[in-house]
């Protein structure tokens, strides 16, 4: 067997870590994307996709226009992208200058056991940049992810790093529960997102606390 | 009675579905266009406290909505129901399974009131499938105003935890 010389999904994780800005919202895809970030920073600030393939981008982009003062960082699968390539144009049409869009390719479903993809080649930030997005770039190190990282931000539409990566077929155990609905409480408690009031109680409103 | 300029302002019901989102602090709309929702999405998008965002398919809409409202904002989405169909997946798997409360409006093509035959496919399985999923929803009243049935819908939404979809007509929401 050829060995792999592209980077493993932790390596990159790995630099992510180290370089996330303090104030940053990750959203991560389904299987490892999930698990694997979990055991590497897991925080309040994580929204876990636990299943919904193709729709973490889409949210991602939903959460961005939500909290325009944060950055959010989307981990997604180009297995999960190419379900939803109309993603792709509605991120360039939009352009919310704090989404980090962080593409997985390792040419296979890899969280449901490595199947092969339609097509595992295909310049993924060619076709992102096609789509609108103009800061698409192919990334083959956690080195080129870290420098990157720091270049965000320039106020101009969204990043979009498709990062080269050897596929990771063997599931990684979450070191906590991830379940959807504490997940969801859990973010938005940590960002003081406005609760809704009940109208029973003259509510009927979102309200700040 | 009221001067017919009230009763007829009052009684433009699209005009109402906008205000009864304004008044209740919608800031998001996600949207994918029919025929009956085009203008109205036209009028929300010139609204200066709510965003519009046009998708490309209901279910990428869905999740965006999904992603407002995790964000703290009041969404709501724009569809026909043909979207109601294709979104099935995320439904069950991101917004209800995440229990995100989102108010869909829905143009329900298909009916006997429905001009246009190609509709009728969609229009006649689209209450059978939002059963089977277990989505709540509505048909909206078309002999009472429509601003208090938007309203119960979005309190509904909001109390139960759950996205629940209003079923509208062409008067109800064409504008």
């Amino acid at each position: 067997m050829v060995s792999d010389a592209r980077p493993s999904r932790a390596d990159y994780y790995r630099a992510l870590a180290k370089t996330l800005p303090a104030d940053a919202l990750v959203v991560t895809s389904l299987g490892n994307a999930s698990y694997l970030w979990a055991v590497v920073r897991h925080a309040p600030e994580n929204f876990y996709f636990e299943d919904a393939m193709g729709l973490a981008l889409p949210l991602a982009l939903g959460l961005a226009i939500a909290q325009p003062t944060r950055r959010v960082v989307v981990v997604e699968g180009d297995g999960a992208l190419m379900m939803h390539m109309g993603s792709l144009v509605t991120v360039g049409a939009v352009a919310p200058s704090n989404l980090t869009v962080l593409l997985i390719q390792n040419g296979v479903h890899a969280a449901s056991g490595g199947q092969a993809l339609t097509n595992p080649g295909l310049d993924l930030a060619q076709l992102a940049r096609a789509a609108g997005i103009a800061h698409a770039k192919n990334v083959a190190t956690p080195e080129a992810l870290a420098s990157e990282m720091g270049t965000a931000s320039a106020g101009d539409g969204s990043q979009f790093l498709v990062l080269s990566t050897k596929p990771d077929v063997e599931v990684v155990r979450p070191p906590i529960a991830l379940d959807p609905v504490m997940t969801k409480h859990r973010f938005m408690s940590a960002i003081g997102a406005p609760r809704y009031i009940p109208t029973m109680f003259g509510g009927g409103r979102l309200e700040r606390a | 009675m009221d001067t017919s300029g009230e009763q007829s302002a009052a009684s433009h019901r699209p005009s109402e579905i906008l205000d009864t989102l304004k008044r209740l602090g919608f800031g998001a709309a996600i949207a994918v266009p029919d025929s009956w929702l085009g203008e109205i999405l036209v009028r929300v998008e010139e609204e200066p406290g709510i965003r519009l965002v046009r998708a490309t398919h209901e279910e990428e809409a869905l999740a965006i909505a999904c992603g407002s409202r995790l964000g703290g904002v009041r969404t709501a989405m724009f569809v026909q129901n043909a979207g109601l169909l294709s979104m099935g997946a995320g439904m069950v798997s991101l917004a209800q399974r995440y229990q995100f409360p989102l108010l869909m409006l829905v143009s329900y093509r298909g009916t006997v009131d429905d001009p246009v035959f190609y509709h009728v496919p969609k229009g006649r399985v689209t209450e059978p499938v939002l059963k089977g999923i277990g989505l709540p929803y509505a048909v909206a009243d078309r002999g009472r105003p429509i601003g208090p049935q938007v309203e119960g819908a979005a309190t509904y939404a909001e109390e139960a935890s759950c996205p629940f979809a209003l079923l509208l007509s062409q008067e109800d929401v064409q504008w």
